[in-house]
């Protein structure tokens, strides 16, 4: 198979677990919180496919996140790319699980901010700066939560099929 | 400057230019984007609910006899009422359809009912909708009116091949005249919906209700629709008011909290009212060529 299309099967890869995601938010419509793991997607990608592959799988990604979302077009997507371009030059730092674990928490949850202000400067809904900032942080602590519980499962998944593919191993990049 | 500075520099040169491209193109993007992905997930979502019809039929068959005649006889007293209501309205609907004749008054506000179910709820602070599963190869159009019996749900913001997506009573994206009980008048007063705080129910508000308004004591102040603008039919129950009048921060009117008729988060199946005729704004917005005048003469 051929690596310059890994990006592609990750992201069917990948899919599952964000549909999964949007329909369990269903349970929590009550409360007004999302189930975000978008950004914890991007951790296993950066750290073993070419930068230009994790930018277009990052890209992808945002697109698919804000196709059906009220969001200013290219908010999520932007973000999530320069967040890959950023892990992709930082990949040395990403060599343990431990490292991984906290990467996947950081990127959710600023990525989970980034989308909830952009949703609220969309909505125009009249509100206070500080009611603002009281939820997106309600939000991105959640999606803090959830990059955690994901990541390995998640990245597991995505490792599999880079492995399936002949992506390289992120040892073999350092 | 090593390979890997050369891939930095070159990445961040391209995240300029993908930026770029984005700025130029962006709302064409978003818009081939939303229709393409949300054509792609439809199927998806729809073996899912289907999936969950099918373990709720099977919870159902494993029922047990008893039970099932009970609700049959319950269901059989509910619909011998109903027949003699609706035999009722009959007379009402004769009487009315010939004053309209008397009058020469034809009103073109008249639906057909498309029943739907609820695939997944998508909400936060900001917006709330749901996903049902119909879309435009049922008939359903943007911008018609979602009810569960004669509670407003929403108003359908998009629609697909085979699912729709709705907007609910407490989107910030929706609008609508209403009607207060109580009020002798019949003035009009605004309902839109609000952004909620997050880890608290999401609600309504009423605004624009006249300063001389007094709520009746005693019972729920219930918010009707006017029938106004021709989106929903008139007297559907938007909602009650929650808590007390108070008076707009101008002190020019008053404004409510509204609690949504039904609960929103728990609503399994609705019904989508068709406009059986082009409404204003579709005849507007179409190309002249697209309406056929006749129709609605």
């Amino acid at each position: 198979m051929s690596i310059p299309w890994a990006w592609f099967f990750l992201i069917l890869a990948t899919y599952p677990w964000l549909f999964v995601s949007d329909l369990v938010s269903s349970t929590l419509a009550s409360s007004g919180l999302n189930y975000f793991i978008t950004g914890a997607a991007l951790i296993a990608p950066c750290r073993r496919l070419k930068r230009w592959q994790a930018v277009l799988f990052a890209g992808c990604v945002g697109f698919m996140f804000e196709a059906y979302r009220p969001i200013p077009p290219g908010t999520v997507a932007i973000s999530l790319v320069t967040l890959a371009i950023l892990l992709g030059n930082y990949r040395s730092y990403l060599r343990t699980t431990l490292a991984t674990v906290q990467a996947a928490v950081v990127v959710n949850a600023c990525v989970a901010i980034i989308w909830f202000s952009a949703t609220a400067y969309q909505s125009q809904s009249p509100t206070d700066i500080y009611n603002l900032i009281y939820q997106a942080s309600i939000q991105a602590t959640l999606s803090g939560l959830m990059g955690l519980a994901v990541i390995i499962p998640l990245s597991t998944t995505q490792n599999w099929i880079m492995d399936l593919i002949g992506v390289p191993s992120a040892q073999d990049l350092l | 400057m090593n390979n890997h500075q050369k891939g930095a520099k070159a990445s961040y040169i391209a995240l300029i230019v993908f930026i770029l491209i984005w700025i130029s193109g962006a709302s064409a993007l978003h818009r081939f984007t939303k229709e393409t992905f949300a054509e792609f997930q439809a199927p998806a979502l729809q073996i899912v609910s289907k999936g969950s019809d099918l373990a709720r039929y099977w919870e159902l068959k494993s029922r047990s006899n008893e039970e099932l005649i009970s609700a049959s006889r319950d269901l059989a007293r509910i619909n011998a009422a109903l027949e003699l209501r609706i035999h009722s309205m009959d007379d009402i609907r004769r009487e009315n359809s010939r004053l309209r004749e008397n009058a020469r008054y034809t009103s073109n506000s008249e639906f057909f009912t498309v029943v739907a179910r609820v695939i997944s709820r998508d909400s936060s602070s900001w917006w709330q909708k749901i996903i049902i599963r119909k879309g435009r190869n049922d008939g359903i159009r943007p911008g018609s009116p979602v009810i569960f019996s004669d509670r407003v749900i929403g108003r359908v913001s998009a629609v697909h091949l085979n699912v729709s997506e709705v907007d609910l009573v407490t989107s910030p994206t929706f609008r609508c005249t209403a009607f207060l009980i109580g009020d002798e008048k019949r003035r009009i007063v605004y309902v839109r919906g609000d952004a909620a705080n997050s880890l608290s129910p999401s609600k309504a508000k009423v605004t624009a209700i006249p300063i001389d308004y007094n709520p009746p004591t005693g019972q729920p102040i219930k918010v009707l629709t006017t029938g106004l603008g021709g989106v929903f039919p008139s007297g559907l129950i938007l909602g009650e008011v929650d808590g007390g009048i108070r008076l707009s921060t101008d002190d020019n009117y008053k404004v409510a909290d509204l609690n949504p008729a039904k609960d929103l988060n728990m609503i399994e199946e609705v019904s989508v009212l068709v406009p059986q005729y082009p409404t204003a704004n579709e005849i507007l917005l179409a190309p002249s060529e697209k309406i056929k005048l006749e129709e609605f003469k």
